[in-house]
């Protein structure tokens, strides 16, 4: 098995969190795994990836392009940055949540329309599974961790369910966070239930 | 023996510790922090480990302890070795007594920002051996081999890693780590090794220090760490890989069979030096193949080395790399793509380029990020009473020079503030700024550097411009902590954290002590306070000092702590966005009735309300 996973986003958002539970619940398995995330200088708001293979012993850290099984986006403009890595028929599963940089809140800089994004992810003839960010539950009136979210929707949506076992994967939030266990199990659970649109 | 996901800085700092260890300094640096940083957070009785005030002196300490006999490890970034590099080729030439081994990070890719600087430069120049370990795995074994290199061959050792290797994480089996070996202090009075004294000494050195790396080689090939595989049938390719590079060779191999590439028609050396280069495995190599592809990131070391043996050697056939002048750049990081173009090159397979060339136009429609501060940054209120004192003396803002340092507070050079304009190397700001104040700049100049980036290299830039009493006005943005590499102590950072018995030397005492009268301490939360003191120091002459301080906002966060709060009253917001413009800080949002604030970034500096022109958001104490 070989699996290589390509996840962008925005700092902040969790998205090196969500990597990490994953090789957790790799490392569980005994899969080997690589794990490179690159966070750039940002603390918050800036450029943030990282690039996970599952399955191969001794391979480089950097996925070809063209060759992630998976890739998950987490914010609508950084997607833009993932899709050179989608292989054709590969998964690309899109949180579109849109973080805003200063310049275009002001109305000084462009930001791409979300069917933009959404034709330029098709056009790299990968599967496109799309969440409104709208969709993220909130639990007694506050929402949940979307890249919990986001965990959960890849297993339920995508090739990685197939990889990994979603059961194993709640145990390993499970144990990350003992006491926040069962609003983060919820919001996994929200995401594999939630279906995503092409 | 246990299983644990180790990073590859960590995996070097395990290495270190089953080689037994015993003193350990260093200073921070993308990409090698966290080697250091794994060890201080460990408990480890019987050994020492240190953030140094810079690589130098880091490196002089770690010297220090092998000459004593002990083993020893220096830990820094490409560009922290550029400091050490004076010790370094003094100790070069003295060798060692216990092992010393200094850890250089590079950055192919340039992700942290610097320069795309290859340290294998510098094994060269220095004729220290420089291990490269090619993975994270290969990266714990080969620092314990490197410090028995060190003791047997009496000389310093380089390990180097890249990004993609010391910032990776894999699952790895490591042995519980051994207690420091028991050695009784050397003292050794030999001024022919431990001195400079005269041209008969240092000519002598210098042949000690070639014999030693000649004597490295013959090590590294004894430990047989080197793989070299030959084909069965001669006259084939033979690749030669090193570092980085060498863990995409498999995945090629695997991609190429398509286009008829054959693996056992392929000799290969795996080798983990370039200095010492691995004449005798490329030697075995020339004899049996026909032409050789050499694969390493950054600059051609090992093909000029190839070039070079071959001559000697009299091999003919092709030689193919960067040198070329083809898709193997000198520029950027490696990865598989790079493999296959080099197949491609040296065998003509015909795999299509685009194959493995993903869309990358889209990319440019992507909304760019500068990096800014983060919310509640103390740097943001000096960068603004920067820019407001200017504006406040009618001064143009494309006519005062105001020279940027390395760390956090290069940030100033992005927008909203377009404060600063140069990034060179630790404590150049206040060096540069002198120049342009003997090149004739007639408008005032002002340098501003962070606390530890003074500390590291800044002192010496301020002492000049007093002994010469070059006018201009220094700006110390001091946080207390060396922030940019992930929070660690330097020495103004507060005496809780400094480790037992050290102590915190404060700023606000040592730059009086030089004689300056010309000397303040702001708030950069007093928006107000801070302009006029950098307004004032804009009129007054000769060398003047602000110390603008506060700590660090994300450290105060930690320690529970809370500097204030600033309170929105949506009704008065006229949407002005003068906030946001002014400050650019990430807990402000533009929504359609007002400007929020996002409650959980907030740290309450209240930079937003003292720019605020309708009183809509208010500051108020914190708790």
């Amino acid at each position: 098995m070989s699996y290589d996973i390509y996840l962008v986003g925005v700092g902040g958002q969790g998205i090196l969190t969500l990597a990490d539970l994953i090789v957790r619940a790799a490392v569980r398995k005994e899969h080997p795994v690589s794990f490179f995330p690159t966070k750039g200088m940002a603390q918050r708001g800036g450029f943030v990836k990282a690039e996970l293979r599952l399955g191969q012993g001794g391979v480089g850290p950097h996925i070809r392009e063209n060759g992630a099984h998976l890739v998950i986006a987490m914010e609508r403009s950084e997607a833009l940055k993932g899709v050179r890595y989608a292989r054709p028929e590969g998964d690309f599963l899109l949180y579109g949540h849109v973080w805003e940089p200063t310049a275009v809140m002001l109305g000084e800089a462009a930001y791409p329309s979300l069917e933009s994004v959404l034709e330029t992810v098709r056009g790299s003839n990968a599967r496109l599974v799309y969440l409104d960010s709208r969709e993220l539950p909130k639990i007694d009136g506050v929402y949940v961790a979307a890249n919990i979210f986001v965990l959960g929707a890849a297993f339920g949506n995508t090739t990685l369910g197939e990889v990994l076992d979603a059961d194993k994967m709640t145990e390993v939030v499970q144990a990350r966070w003992p006491r926040g266990a069962k609003r983060n199990v919820a919001a996994f659970d929200a995401g594999l239930r939630v279906r995503g649109t092409s | 023996m246990q299983v644990k996901v180790l990073s590859g800085n960590e995996a070097l700092a395990y290495g270190a510790l089953q080689a037994g260890v015993k003193v350990v300094t260093g200073y921070p640096g993308t990409p090698s922090t966290g080697a250091l940083t794994s060890l201080l957070a460990m408990d480890l009785p019987g050994r020492y480990v240190e953030w140094s005030v810079n690589e130098k002196v880091a490196f002089e300490i770690a010297a220090g302890a092998a000459w004593a006999g002990q083993r020893a490890l220096c830990t820094m970034k490409m560009s922290g070795l550029n400091v050490a590099y004076d010790s370094l080729i003094s100790i070069a030439y003295s060798g060692c007594n216990g092992g010393l081994v200094i850890y250089v990070a590079d950055d192919p890719g340039a992700s942290a920002g610097m320069a795309e600087q290859d340290t294998r430069g510098f094994a060269l120049m220095s004729d220290l051996p420089m291990l490269e370990p090619s993975s994270i795995r290969d990266t714990y074994r080969l620092t314990e081999v490197a410090f028995e290199l060190s003791e047997r061959v009496r000389t310093p050792v380089f390990v180097r890693l890249v990004a993609s290797i010391a910032n990776a994480k894999t699952a790895l089996q490591i042995a519980d780590p051994l207690p420091p070996a028991d050695r009784t202090p050397i003292l050794e009075r030999n001024i022919a090794k431990y001195t400079k004294a005269g041209a008969a000494i240092c000519i002598t050195q210098h042949r000690d220090v070639i014999a030693r790396l000649e004597k490295a080689s013959e090590v590294i090939q004894e430990m047989e760490l080197n793989s070299l595989q030959l084909a069965e049938k001669p006259g084939g390719l033979g690749i030669v890989a090193v570092g980085a590079t060498v863990a995409y060779l498999g995945e090629a191999f695997d991609l190429a069979v398509e286009y008829g590439f054959d693996k056992t028609e392929v000799s290969i050396l795996r080798t983990v030096t370039t200095t010492p280069f691995p004449a005798a495995d490329v030697q075995r190599l020339f004899a049996r193949c026909k032409s050789i592809l050499a694969l390493e990131e950054l600059e051609p070391h090992l093909e000029r080395g190839l070039h070079i043996e071959a001559h000697r050697f009299g091999f003919a056939g092709r030689i193919i790399g960067k040198l070329d002048d083809g898709p193997l750049s000198r520029v950027g990081e490696y990865d598989v793509d790079h493999v296959l173009q080099g197949l491609n090159m040296a065998l003509g397979l015909r795999i299509p380029t685009d194959r493995f060339k993903g869309n990358r136009a889209t990319e440019t429609l992507a909304a760019r990020r500068p990096i800014t501060v983060c919310a509640g940054c103390p740097h943001r209120g000096t960068y603004m009473a920067i820019n407001q004192a200017i504006q406040n003396l009618n001064l143009d803002k494309d006519e005062v020079m105001i020279t940027g340092d390395i760390g956090c507070t290069i940030l100033g050079m992005n927008p909203p503030f377009n404060t600063v304009w140069t990034e060179v190397s630790m404590g150049a700001s206040v060096s540069l700024a002198q120049g342009y104040v003997h090149g004739g700049v007639e408008t005032p100049v002002i340098a501003t550097i962070g606390d530890s980036t003074f500390f590291h290299a800044g002192i010496p830039g301020l002492l000049n411009a007093i002994q010469h009493q070059t006018p201009l006005t220094l700006i110390i943005m001091d946080n207390g902590w060396t922030s940019m590499t992930g929070m660690q102590v330097n020495p103004g950072t507060d005496e809780t954290f400094q480790r037992t018995g050290g102590c915190r030397i404060d700023l606000a005492r040592v730059i009086p002590g030089l004689g300056i009268e010309q000397f303040f301490v702001t708030d950069p939360y007093d928006l107000k306070g801070t302009t006029s003191i950098i307004e004032r120091c804009l009129t007054l002459p000769g060398v003047k000092v602000v110390l603008s301080r506060r700590e660090c906002a994300i450290q105060v966060r930690r320690q529970g702590k809370r500097t204030g709060n600033v309170r929105l009253i949506p009704e008065k917001c006229v949407l002005c966005k003068r906030c946001v413009t002014a400050t650019g800080c990430p807990a402000l949002s533009i929504e359609a009735e007002s400007i929020t604030i996002d409650p959980a970034l907030c740290n309450g500096c209240g930079l937003c309300a003292a720019v605020c022109p309708t009183g809509a958001l208010k500051k108020e104490d914190g708790t």
